[in-house]
């Protein structure tokens, strides 16, 4: 048991930040910016590039796809860092960390030389398909219906919340194509391209910032069968591997903390009093950031030893929701009246800790896991 | 990084296993006395015999194996100084071998193993001091757990030259939050194992997910505060420590209030063993303010707020 850095992840960490000191300021607005805004998209797409060309994009792929194979340990540095200023990949992150992947897995040779490449290079833009009006933590109650006719799937049903589905090239979207098997059974992943005759998109105004979401309306929406990803019918297990390559998500506890770092440095620049109470909230919050980080840390040292999923990754995820809800609560005490103003950064962390506990999977789905598999409690 | 014990320290957390559960555990605490129980010489003596009570060289940085011999001795509900020795005798310029009680400059009021200690460490802004003997002391009644105790003067001792207050609160403060961690994973798994062999309305408490969230953010805080002690314990930074120990702190407000809501009337009873351990969270959290509120310290070692 030890805790420190191996010397090459120190060495790859202070070579990464002299890159974002040279690169983010003046083009990128930071933690405390609106992620999906146009401005920041559009600069993501370039970030990812500069990414790109140091092998930094998408560092954990295999040699024969661009890669080098990195370890998991590289991925969280490269995660911390980039997370903590507020994630300048934007919608690159799902791209590189389990679209592609899951595509190197599953992907036909022709699916990989049409779709890796322009992932590898930063320049295009997915959409993950999956929650639909009715089915949200229930994912597997999906009911959009792809039906064969000839050599297309016919795509009809509704999709929401999608992320970055106003601006995607191409969706990740889960389909029900057998509705008469067991509900985890009948479900396949179809590689959409985007913008496409059938499919409507419309805006849904967020209280988050400007990142807003979407609902995609797909109406006799015609694909390929050939861009159906992995066997049919057993999509559930496509995406669920997928997603497991992560394990613990985005490491939102660096954003927090580097949120919490900001709010004090603007708070003491402005010569505002930090009371006694606030000085409490703060300390409570750093100390969650904490407890979220070497909880992170113990699920990947388990990803580096290639071990077993277990719930210690749900217990980091929830240990990160916390994080975020305190850091929202210490920025507040900061802030006092300064709230009012859009924007800034208590108002700004109070609408990112909202999503915290929902994004990615909800916090009492979280619980329940942690119950199950942890505590060895039973099903309810 | 690497979150799993090496052979070494198996081999060490094996025999304290059988150790502890030969000569600790509720009932060995309930032998003593329960919720007021007596120094355990006897738990000293085997441990000191079996050589676990040095594992940390003197001046050492990492004291991450004593750390570990600490949390289980903590999880058997030990009933004497072994945090003190194992984690923060090693920051004193000479050897502190018996019970032992550490305060804060000035304070004239109850402390663990007030009545117990061989020697005293007395803690200020400037420097530390040992008095060996310490003054004259009377018990005082005490439920939280512990043997108490109240000095009848102010402890005076001799300067140690050349150890340093800091340090020594910072590995006091290590030492408390693996105490808090051994507790709460005592009052933890105790209620896991309640919840499932308490039946109302047909079915184990514990299926129903009002409990299950409840508990399941028992463990959250648990695992956090228990990876934050050993890295503190193994890193040995000021801040690293009072980071833990606030952590810790907060998880003994969620794990207090869950256990006992959860364990009805049971955990109210002293024929329960759930009070074994919770009473002590309360003791050992006053211990922890007591030297500067963790949380508090925590934000003023980061950031320049005051």
């Amino acid at each position: 048991m030890e805790f420190g850095w191996d010397k090459e992840h120190v060495a790859y960490r202070d070579e990464l930040l002299l890159f974002l000191e040279d690169e983010l300021p003046g083009h990128w607005h930071g933690a405390a910016a609106v992620l999906g805004s146009e401005e920041n998209t559009a600069y993501s797409r370039r970030f990812a590039g500069l990414l790109a060309e140091r092998g930094w994009l998408t560092p954990h792929w295999l040699a024969a796809h661009g890669g080098v194979e990195a370890s998991p340990w590289m991925l969280a540095v490269l995660g911390e860092e980039l997370w903590s200023r507020g994630e300048p990949r934007g919608p690159q992150y799902m791209n590189v960390n389990w679209i592609g992947p899951s595509i190197v897995a599953h992907g036909t040779p022709e699916q990989q030389e049409r779709y890796l490449p322009p992932i590898a290079a930063g320049n295009v833009v997915w959409c993950q398909g999956f929650s639909e009006p009715d089915s949200g933590t229930d994912l597997a109650s999906l009911r959009t219906r792809a039906e064969i006719d000839g050599d297309e799937y016919v795509v009809n049903g509704t999709k929401i919340w999608t992320s970055y589905g106003d601006v995607a090239e191409h969706c990740y979207l889960l389909v029900r194509t057998d509705p008469d098997a067991e509900r985890h059974r009948g479900i396949s992943v179809l590689l959409v391209d985007m913008p496409t005759p059938g499919l409507e998109i419309a805006t849904i105004p967020g209280v988050v910032g400007e990142h807003s979401f979407n609902e995609l309306v797909f109406t006799d929406v015609r694909v390929p069968v050939a861009n159906g990803l992995g066997p049919e019918n057993e999509g559930w297990a496509v995406v669920r591997e997928a997603l497991s390559y992560e394990r613990v998500g985005s490491p939102r506890w660096a954003r927090a903390a580097y949120v919490l770092d900001e709010a004090i440095a603007a708070g003491l620049d402005d010569g505002r009093p930090i009371d006694d109470v606030a000085v409490q909230a703060i300390g409570v919050a750093k100390t969650a950031c904490e407890a979220a980080r070497i909880l992170c840390y113990r699920v990947i040292d388990e990803r580096a030893r290639n071990l077993p999923s277990s719930a210690n990754a749900n217990i980091a995820r929830a240990a990160m929701v916390q994080a975020e809800r305190l850091v929202a609560e210490a920025c507040l005490a900061i802030d006092g009246l300064e709230v009012l103003v859009y924007g800034s950064r208590s108002d700004h962390q109070l609408r990112k800790s909202l999503a915290a506990g929902v994004a990615a999977g909800t916090y009492e789905v979280q619980l329940n896991l942690i119950s199950r598999l942890h505590l060895g409690l039973p099903k309810g | 990084m690497d979150f799993f014990v090496n052979d070494d320290q198996q081999a060490v957390l094996d025999a304290m296993g059988t150790l502890l559960g030969r000569h600790a555990g509720p009932s060995r605490l309930r032998h003593l006395g329960g919720d007021q129980p007596a120094y355990d010489r006897d738990l000293d003596k085997h441990l000191e015999t079996a050589g676990f009570l040095d594992l940390a060289p003197a001046g050492s940085r990492n004291r991450l194996d004593a750390a570990l011999v600490q949390e289980a001795i903590s999880v058997a509900l030990g009933s004497s100084a072994t945090s003190y020795r194992l984690l923060v005798a090693p920051s004193l310029s000479v050897p502190v071998m018996g019970p032992m009680a550490i305060v804060a400059d000035g304070h004239r009021g109850p402390v663990r193993f007030g009545a117990d200690a061989d020697a005293v460490v007395m803690v200020s802004e400037t420097d530390v001091r040992l008095a060996v003997p310490p003054p004259t002391s009377d018990r005082t009644k005490s439920r939280l757990g512990w043997p108490v105790g109240r000095f009848s003067s102010a402890v005076q001792g001799s300067k140690l030259d050349g150890v340093d207050p800091q340090e020594v609160v910072s590995w006091l403060r290590v030492a408390l939050a693996v105490e808090i961690v051994g507790a709460l994973r005592f009052a933890t798994d105790l209620t896991v194992r309640f919840v499932m062999d308490r039946k109302q309305f047909d079915r184990p408490i514990g299926s129903f997910q009002a409990v299950q969230h409840g508990l399941a953010e028992c463990a959250i805080a648990t695992e956090g505060a228990r990876w934050l002690a050993l890295e503190a314990a193994e890193i040995g930074s000021p801040e690293a420590a009072c980071t833990a120990l606030a952590h810790a702190v907060e998880a003994t407000r969620v794990v207090f209030a869950r256990t006992h809501q959860y364990s009805g009337a049971m955990g109210f009873t002293q024929e329960y063993d759930l009070h074994l351990a919770t009473m002590r969270l309360v003791a050992l959290r006053a211990e922890a303010e007591a030297f500067g509120r963790p949380a508090t310290t925590s934000a003023l070692q980061r950031w320049a707020l005051a």
